[in-house]
């Protein structure tokens, strides 16, 4: 079983606290501005208290769920099959046949290029929950990862896989 | 290089024109000159403006349009303001459908639409062509998909010439008619999505936009003043519903009138409708899963339908509703025998989910009383709406009930060859899947499944109909059986597609060997997909 690359907490990270704190704004902001101006006459004291407690639990949440989704993901090339577990709360593990891959695309958003780590995208013809996306990989491991599901995918051959 | 029919040039206009005039009409509206007075001569010149350039346009779009069929693609060239060139492989189409609407059938045209998989909707639409001309591509085009390689592409498109005026009815054996006391009941049950929306509609028009006027209030004036507008609420709902159920009938009775399935050696072909005519194929090889479902009514009738799901429909598309059902209602019995006649599975008694699930299934329904006992206790709370708000702790009682009947409807068998997933009580749906047609397994625990050690299996497929989650999924099983599962279906396909790989291979062989082209041409199914 092969583990992600450890930095790529820092990507989810970074991505929790960005998500957090633009939620968080925008109800902090909604209770400050329904307690200044008046439109809500008699809005109780507690509402920016209130809307400050579920933003930082949420935040809190939020970056417990992606300090926690290192630990759960894992993956292996098997033989005839890709497998993948995952997920923090609700745990998927997925197998997908080399037969059914597609395509397999290479992806690096902003953040992962300033962390320098790449994500692999797997495509089948199946439902959008069968597309896979292997993330926090080092850009060497991604593309000998997307060179070997190439070649594990032609090797199996056969069918046009649909 | 084929065009479309002449006559098409018409009715695209027509419906083209009615858009575009009516579009022009609001802007007419809207930009008329005049202040509060609409400027009648501008709003009719625009309209007749968006007329005359949706003909034009029409007509353009008639010149441009070619379409051949050469031995082993289909070539539609077309476009007006932007041209397209597209290649359509035969062994890549999914399904074809034949679509006539009334005037089409007045006039003797029909529109083509036929399916590949991938892409977001229908690959090629041929409107209109001549009504023979749509049958005889219909033919044509499955003929050549289900061989490919087999034949040299001149053989074969000299073949198909020859064969133009030949129906083949010889080989075509009806495996369903739909009954008439079938099309009535399943035209009294079904509820359609589209009718309440037209019952609406009728009703308003109906009630002159006037909501009221359809409410005899001098019946009950007596009641004293709160009632009588509850009571108006009920009859103006009362009313609605009896609209829409009445819409929704005729409308599935016109839509599934005359149904009739058959089946050409490898492929299964449908028509119905009695204002409209639907009609098409659905290649057997090409087959993703199997679904039956027997929803309540239906089911105390001991009634059931089958679809027959292809990667052809992309998900979502609006017009796939209906199309991909291969019964709409028959006999459970008879969709049964039907349905192991496309794919030869084997009993249906399904290993249920372990106790644990109903258990459960009991809790969750017994949180969602809570939380309407909940919600009602801060009504009553904080307003008056609510008095006894505790009454609806009663519904606890149903609670066991509900947890039973969810779980002992859901259930799964690992077949020989096929995955067999069963869930759903006022919906029971059954799904078949083929291993090799498995494009991955999923297995998925929620945080409350993993308390009880459960876990939900799903074999994905490439089926169009997927939204809502209605992939097969066996839910709640205990978690290491359901890993057990996925590794057992994983091994089942790669079984499945060395077979199929051997089979190939042994069929070329013969193939290479013998050089008698055309006789093993039809048997090999497997070829493909």
């Amino acid at each position: 079983m092969e583990r992600l690359t450890p930095r790529v907490r820092v990507v989810w990270l970074g991505l929790a606290l960005a998500r957090a704190a633009i939620f968080g704004g925008l109800i902090v902001g909604a209770a400050v501005g329904l307690t200044r101006t008046d439109f809500w006459e008699s809005a109780p004291d507690v509402l920016v208290p209130a809307a400050v407690a579920i933003a930082v639990g949420l935040a809190l949440l939020r970056v417990f769920v992606a300090w926690r989704r290192y630990g759960v993901w894992r993956f292996e090339l098997r033989d005839d099959d890709l497998y993948i577990e995952r997920g923090v709360f609700t745990r998927v593990k997925t197998v997908v046949p080399y037969v059914r891959v597609q395509h397999v695309d290479s992806r690096r958003s902003p953040l992962e290029r300033t962390t320098g780590l790449a994500t692999v995208v797997i495509y089948t013809a199946g439902s959008r929950s069968s597309d896979v996306s292997i993330p926090g990989l080092t850009p060497t491991r991604a593309e000998d990862l997307q060179e070997s599901l190439r070649e594990l995918a032609i090797e199996s051959e056969g069918e046009d896989a649909v | 290089m084929k065009t479309l029919h002449p006559a098409s040039v018409a009715v695209r206009s027509l419906s083209r024109s009615l858009n575009t005039g009516f579009l022009f009409f609001v802007v007419g509206i809207v930009a008329s000159p005049g202040g509060n007075g609409t400027d009648l001569l501008s709003v009719f010149g625009l309209v007749a403006i968006g007329i005359v350039v949706g003909i034009v346009y029409e007509f353009a779009y008639y010149r441009r349009f070619r379409y051949e069929l050469t031995g082993d693609t289909f070539d539609v060239t077309s476009g007006v303001l932007a041209r397209r060139d597209r290649e359509l492989p035969l062994g890549r189409i999914q399904n074809v459908d034949i679509r006539q609407n009334v005037v089409g059938r007045v006039l003797g045209i029909a529109a083509v639409h036929i399916e590949t998989a991938g892409g977001g909707q229908t690959e090629v639409s041929l409107q209109y062509v001549a009504e023979a001309e749509a049958h005889r591509l219909r033919r044509q085009l499955r003929r050549g998909g289900s061989a490919p390689g087999a034949e040299s592409a001149d053989e074969r498109a000299r073949d198909a010439d020859t064969e133009d005026e030949f129906e083949p009815t010889a080989d075509e054996d009806v495996l369903f008619e739909i009954r008439p006391h079938e099309l009535a009941i399943l035209s009294v049950f079904t509820i359609d999505p589209g009718a309440s929306l037209l019952g609406g509609i009728a009703l308003s028009f109906a009630s002159g936009l006037d909501p009221m006027a359809l409410v005899p209030t001098d019946r009950f004036a007596w009641l004293p003043g709160p009632e009588s507008g509850l009571f108006a609420l009920a009859w103006g709902i009362l009313l609605f519903l009896l609209a829409a159920w009445l819409i929704s009938a005729a409308l599935t009775f016109t839509r599934y009138y005359g149904f009739r399935l058959t089946r050409a050696d490898d492929e299964l072909y449908y028509e119905r409708g009695l204002l409209q005519r639907y009609s098409g194929t659905i290649p057997l090889e090409k087959v993703q899963t199997l679904t039956i479902s027997e929803s309540i009514p239906f089911r105390w009738f001991g009634y059931a339908a089958l679809s027959v799901e292809t990667a052809g429909y992309a998900p979502g598309q609006s017009d796939s509703r209906g199309t991909e059902s291969a019964i709409p209602l028959a006999d459970a019995d008879r969709v049964g025998e039907l349905a192991r006649a496309i794919e030869p599975f084997g009993p249906t008694d399904l290993e249920s989910p372990p106790n644990r699930a109903r258990e459960r299934y009991a809790v969750r329904y017994l949180l969602v009383v809570a939380g309407l006992v909940g919600l009602a206790y801060a009504l009553a709370r904080y307003t008056s709406v609510v008095n006894r708000w505790y009454v609806l702790a009663a519904f606890a009682v149903v609670v066991p009930f509900a947890a039973h009947l969810k779980w002992s409807s859901r259930g799964y068998r690992i077949d020989d060859r096929y995955f067999l997933t069963r869930t759903g009580f006022w919906r029971r749906t059954t799904k078949v899947v083929p291993y090799y047609r498995v494009q991955a397994v999923i297995h998925s625990a929620t945080i409350f499944q993993r308390r009880r050690r459960l876990a939900s299996v799903t074999a994905d497929t490439a089926s169009s109909a997927t939204l809502l989650g209605r992939a097969a999924t066996a839910y709640d099983v205990d978690s290491d059986r359901g890993l057990e599962m996925q590794a057992d279906i994983e091994e089942r396909l790669q079984d499945r597609l060395r077979a199929r790989q051997r089979q190939r291979t042994a069929d070329r062989w013969v193939r290479d060997s013998s050089d008698t082209t055309d006789d093993d041409s039809a048997v090999e199914n497997d070829d493909v997909q």
